[in-house]
């Protein structure tokens, strides 16, 4: 049986967020959501400073804290080790996002297809030329045979419905029809992004971990055991300072602030 | 259909063709959210890194909802999820090319199929790169991936557009006919070809220059128009080539032949922002990585010396910040140490004699006024074996490259490298350290660590090739455009002439397999300079010898043309611009803005409505983004060839076309049709399959024309078929044909002495032009200290930089939502220390006022200022990119750092290139 995983290179790491766009375009998410993040930082003072780079997509744990908290059972564990969310399931209460050490989640406060620069939702605006740039492969349900539980699944995408939750998918909707690389990891330049079956010890990604010479994974002592391993490079200091912010929107912060009790930022 | 503005004829575009759209349900109109990150920045949060910052003291975001007892809103059904969209479809892949970088990246374009309301729709649904393709092997940049969603961008201009008021505003327009647009050119063009006046054709990134540059102009004045075109260059880094085809030969600037090095010195060089010589980006860092894991002899290290870490991020083992506009002052130090150490074997330096002695003019013999000693027409040196002075490829001749002064005939002579010696006598390390801020004990390092590097004397194979092996290198590109930036480029060269690591393996590269020296080689040492009667670019003038014609000169040209000399009547009175928006993306933005004012009139050929277009066109003909033909696009890199197309995955939008198809309507409403389509001819070399001159091709019969005659029996299907690769195959280049150079350098003596550049120094002054103008005209590379720091006295204490992002390189596209998502806004980049003297933080409003040394004029532009460890404390950064107005998208993202640079005098370099330096203060807004 597969077990995916990623591992993502940080020696090769040139920090082009070619990663985060592959993935906008690929699953359509809304404006401010970001299923893979590459963060820009700078560590140490001048003139000793470094500068340096870390993609970040959802670790896809193989012991999920947002799986356990979702009692919806719209946050699933695929027996693949891909983290799911079924959109169909969501409810939005957002626990996922609360129990999340990463900060991956991203609540869709508004109609997600009306938070895409046009309105994917008007086939009028389409006639006339105005395409969206979504794949019907995104909303489809999915099933994966050797898990009863994964029957008819809607968990590709970003979950394109208001107050739903949705996150990196490991691009279930490629995997789910037999392309096997997910649109960060074609995308990423330098090859630093290299996603596949760590159960097999003859896979690029595992052969890229066992080669590696040193790795590490987001916040290892939290217990979550991250399915992404991070090689030749180090865990950012607390004290990194980031840089060329593209700013998120959880709807934390936009007009939903007076709705959602005063805007409170959790991941701070 | 009346007036309307700017957004109004967004608006209208809309209406107009679905009859059926309202403002609102295209997101543009003033009363719906910004998109994040334009002017929606406040809209947005940082994100959560991810890692253990310890225990939070904020709630949960769940919980504000529980405790709020707000209960969400309804949830739609899952059946209303892309309502009206059928999830049944057919796909298609098409392969073609990225359109908005310059290098043209391969892509496979994802078409699907799909009916809608009884209507069959074929819409691109992803953009991935193409494996095929040498540049990019299946990688995408953001650019190339956001290009999917410029092309169905709300705000194109979906149809031609005419101008109703007056100019040197926003904009209004009325849309017209492509029959009305067209007369209307050809009205201005014939009245302009009767008046006997100058057009002006200035473009951008060049694409398909076959058709524009070469048969448009061209055609246009076989048929007695008079046409003449200034590119973009010498905005990127157009005086770096001019200083390679001078001194080298070949057209490029520098590269690292990353298949063999082993050490790159990158100065100035954006490896995570922004190309290298000849690409936008994506294909160096590619090779770079490549280079770190070769198995062999790998590239082992990297030094940087630029003043902003930013473009090497991790990728240096070291980084040196020296102080803006000292480049020239560092390179006399490397080379003062480089010729003044001797050890065993290296009596006369640590240099490459057998490289400088056979393959440069080191040793040929100067005399005191800096003439090159000759006798029947050949250049002398001095004979090892008769001692005496002898020519160069004499039979039998011995070259000594460092004999010492000789006197022949009563005067004194010494080698062009004895004089270098001279030349840098007092530029030691330490006097370097004096101007750059780099430790002498730095610069002694780094030139003992390139001559370690350069493995002087030794070789390597080949495909059975044994060719001297230099495994030291270096990558320098947009550095080239500061003031001194042809002589920073020269010294730079020069060391790696010292080395003899010129076009070697493992050295640095200029073209990618040159198969002769450039056209330049020749011409720019061969210049009279002109001093009367100038043209208006006063190119071959007294003023500039050598020149790149930098638009914002031609502009100061045309406001002024008694101070130059400039004949009235080369002046252009009207402009055809393609694909260019002068007044915002290139420096010196009030004097083009000026310039732009005195037009008569103005056509425009873009996508968007650029700001030089909504202020001053007059005719706006829309054309199209990566959905149209184009081509032949050369898929060439330093190690491989392969030749593609662009071709559209589906019919041009709206009513736009792709800019051949422009062309060729303006050739036949202008009535030389047939000359346009027998350049195409030419410059396709068309024979077998020649177009008939006498009947207007398409784009696509044109391009199925060149397929066949390239061999590919199919025509353009070989391109166009669904899954076809779309890429001619690609050929690894030979050794034989890689480093074809340094065989014999196809017979040229670089120019290590620039005698040239003397004799123009002395005609400039003959012809009485001031210092300004010819004080960088010099054989060898001289320092002097930029006229900016001049600007220190006035309390202008901080030096500005501009900087390139990868989000946007090559590109003026802000306005492209998801990009700007990742890049949203203007920010002045600056050292913690520095901001504390001055009382700022991160996000605090500021001036920043850039002042002219030489006038006192003043210019100020407001930002923000974001803190970097990266950055020297006496420098700060902008970035380019910014400053658009006139697309809804990119509104309030803040300014170009055009604004502040001045592009006259004292800034513009030698060459007439402009120069992205100047100094600034920054005071809170």
């Amino acid at each position: 049986m597969a077990i995916y995983g990623m591992a993502i290179d940080l020696a090769k790491c040139m920090g082009c967020r070619g990663c985060m766009l592959a993935c906008k375009m690929e699953n359509g998410t809304p404006a401010g959501h970001f299923f893979m993040y590459t963060f820009r930082f700078t560590e140490g003072t001048y003139p000793n400073s470094k500068l340096r780079f870390l993609p970040r997509p959802c670790m896809h744990c193989e012991s999920p804290p947002c799986v356990s908290a979702c009692k919806q059972d719209a946050r699933i564990k695929w027996k693949d080790g891909r983290v799911m969310t079924d959109v169909d399931k969501c409810t939005g209460d957002r626990s996922c996002e609360k129990a999340c050490p990463y900060g991956v989640n991203y609540f869709n406060i508004d109609d997600p297809a009306k938070n895409q620069y046009l309105d994917w939702n008007n086939t009028n605006a389409a006639l006339s030329g105005m395409y969206p740039h979504w794949h019907p492969n995104l909303v489809k349900k999915y099933t994966w045979a050797a898990d009863p539980k994964t029957k008819d699944r809607r968990v590709a995408g970003a979950g394109y419905r208001k107050n739903t939750v949705g996150k990196c998918t490991f691009c279930a909707h490629r995997i789910e029809n037999g392309v096997k690389e997910t649109a960060c990891m074609q995308t990423c330049p330098a090859g630093a992004i290299i996603f596949g079956d760590l159960s097999d010890s003859n896979s690029a990604v595992s052969k890229a971990i066992a080669a590696a010479k040193t790795k590490f994974k987001l916040q290892a002592s939290s217990g979550t055991k991250p399915r992404v391993t991070y090689l030749n490079g180090t865990e950012p200091a607390s004290a990194a300072k980031l840089i060329e912010i593209a700013p998120v929107k959880k709807g934390i912060q936009s007009k939903g602030d007076a709705k959602l009790g005063g805007g409170t930022i959790p991941w701070k | 259909m009346g007036d309307f503005d700017r957004r109004g004829f967004m608006k209208i575009s809309g209406a107009g063709l679905g009859g059926l759209l309202v403002m609102e349900t295209l997101g543009c109109s003033d009363d719906t959210d910004p998109p994040v990150g334009s002017d929606g920045g406040t809209d947005g949060s940082t994100p959560d890194m991810g890692v253990d910052k310890g225990p939070t003291t904020d709630g949960p975001a769940g919980e504000g909802i529980l405790a709020d007892g707000t209960t969400p809103d309804a949830f739609v059904t899952p059946d209303d999820m892309f309502k009206g969209w059928p999830t049944a479809f057919t796909a298609t892949t098409i392969p073609t090319t990225c359109w908005i970088g310059k290098q043209d990246c391969g892509m496979l374009a994802t078409v699907l199929t799909q009916t809608i309301k009884g209507k069959k729709v074929s819409r691109i649904a992803a953009l991935n790169g193409n494996p095929a393709n040498p540049r990019n092997n299946g990688a995408l940049c953001p650019k190339g991936q956001a290009q999917l969603q410029a092309i169905y961008d709300f705000n194109r201009i979906k149809w031609p557009l005419q101008r109703t008021n007056a100019k040197g505003q926003p904009g209004t327009f009325k849309k017209v006919s492509w029959a009305v647009a067209l007369a209307a050119l050809q009205a201005q063009i014939a009245s302009a070809k009767a008046k006997k006046k100058k057009i002006l054709w200035q473009k951008g990134r060049s694409k398909a220059k076959s058709f524009y540059d070469k048969a448009f102009v061209d055609a246009m004045n076989a048929a007695g128009y008079s046409t003449v075109k200034i590119g973009h260059g010498t905005y990127c880094s157009d005086s770096g080539y001019r200083a390679a085809e001078y001194t080298l030969g070949y057209h490029g600037v520098i590269s690292p032949d990353l298949a063999h090095t082993q050490y790159i010195f990158s100065w100035g060089w954006g490896m995570t922002t922004s190309g290298g010589n000849k690409f936008c980006w994506l294909t160096w860092p590619q090779k770079y990585v490549k280079a770190r894991a070769r198995s062999t002899n790998p590239l082992k290290k990297v030094v940087a010396l630029d003043p902003n870490r930013r473009g090497t991020g991790p990728h240096a083992e070291e980084w040196y910040a020296n102080r803006p506009g000292s480049d020239v002052a560092f390179f006399l130090g490397i080379a003062n140490y480089l010729v003044n150490n001797t050890k065993t074997g290296f009596a006369s330096g640590l240099v490459d004699e057998t490289y400088l002695n056979n393959h440069s003019n080191a040793p040929f013999l100067v005399a005191d006024d800096g003439k090159i000693l000759m006798a029947s027409g050949k250049e002398q040196v001095w004979d090892k074996t008769t001692n005496g002075a002898k020519a160069y490829d004499a039979s039998g001749v011995v070259p000594v490259l460092s004999p010492g002064a000789k006197t022949i005939g009563g005067k004194t002579y010494k080698t062009a490298y004895d004089r270098f010696k001279d030349h840098v006598k007092t530029n030691t390390p330490s006097w370097a350290d004096t101007q750059c801020g780099i430790p002498a004990g730095t610069v002694k390092k780094i030139a003992a660590e390139l001559f370690d590097a350069a493995k002087i004397g030794s070789f390597i194979t080949i495909d059975g090739k044994k060719l001297p092996y230099r495994p030291v290198s270096m990558m320098a590109y947009h550095v080239s455009q500061q003031e001194t930036g042809f002589q920073a480029m020269r010294i730079a060269m020069m060391v790696y002439q010292l080395l003899g690591a010129i076009d070697v393996p493992g050295g640095i590269q200029v073209d990618f397999a040159a198969k002769e020296l450039y056209k330049n080689w020749p011409k720019l040492n061969s210049v009279t300079p002109a001093t009367s009667n100038l043209d208006f670019t006063l190119k071959g003038s007294k003023f500039f010898p050598i020149n790149s014609a930098c638009p914002s000169f031609f502009h100061k040209v045309q406001l002024n043309p008694a101070k130059y000399d400039v004949d009235t009547s080369s002046i252009p009175t009207m402009a055809i611009l393609h694909m260019v928006d002068p007044t915002v993306a290139f420096t010196d933005s009030k004097v083009i803005q000026a310039g732009y004012k005195k037009f008569e009139y103005v056509a425009a050929i873009q996508p968007w409505l650029s700001e030089t277009a909504d202020f001053y066109a007059d005719l706006i003909l829309p054309a199209a983004t990566l959905e149209k033909f184009e081509g032949p696009i050369s898929c060439k890199t330093a190690d491989e060839s392969a030749t593609t197309l662009r071709v559209p995955p589906v019919d041009p939008l709206w009513e736009s076309k792709g800019e051949i198809d422009i062309y060729l309507d303006i050739a036949e409403k202008g009535g030389f049709l047939a000359g346009y389509i027998g350049q195409i001819n030419k410059q396709l070399k068309l024979t077998t399959f020649a177009l008939s001159t006498s009947k207007k091709p398409t784009s696509k019969q044109i391009f199925d024309a060149w397929a066949k005659q390239q061999g590919l029996t199919g025509g353009i299907s070989f391109f166009t078929a669904n899954g076809a690769k779309g890429v001619t195959p690609t050929s690894t280049h030979t050794a034989a044909k890689k480093y074809s150079g340094a065989q014999n350098y196809h017979g040229a003596r670089h120019r290590f002495y620039g005698e040239s550049l003397l004799t123009y120094q002395n005609a400039m002054k003959k012809a009485g032009v001031s210092a300004v103008y010819y004080q960088d005209y010099t054989a060898f590379p001289t320092w002097r200290p930029p006229t900016m720091w001049g600007s220190t006295s006035k309390g202008y204490n901080l030096h500005l930089l501009s900087h390139k992002k990868v989000e946007f390189k090559q590109s003026r596209a802000s306005f492209v939502p998801v990009l700007a998502e990742i890049a949203p806004k203007q920010e002045l980049i600056m050292n913690p220390k520095t901001a504390t003297t001055l009382g700022l933080k991160e996000g605090t409003a500021v001036w920043v006022e850039s002042h002219h040394a030489l006038t006192n004029e003043t210019r100020k532009v407001k930002t923000t200022v974001t803190l970097s460890e990266g950055l020297r404390p006496d420098t700060v950064s902008m970035s380019h990119h910014y400053g658009l107005t006139s697309h809804p998208s990119a509104t309030g993202q803040g300014p170009s750092p055009n604004n502040l640079f001045y592009g006259d005098e004292g800034y513009i370099q030698c060459t007439n290139d402009a120069s992205f330096h100047v100094m600034v203060k920054v005071t809170k807004a």
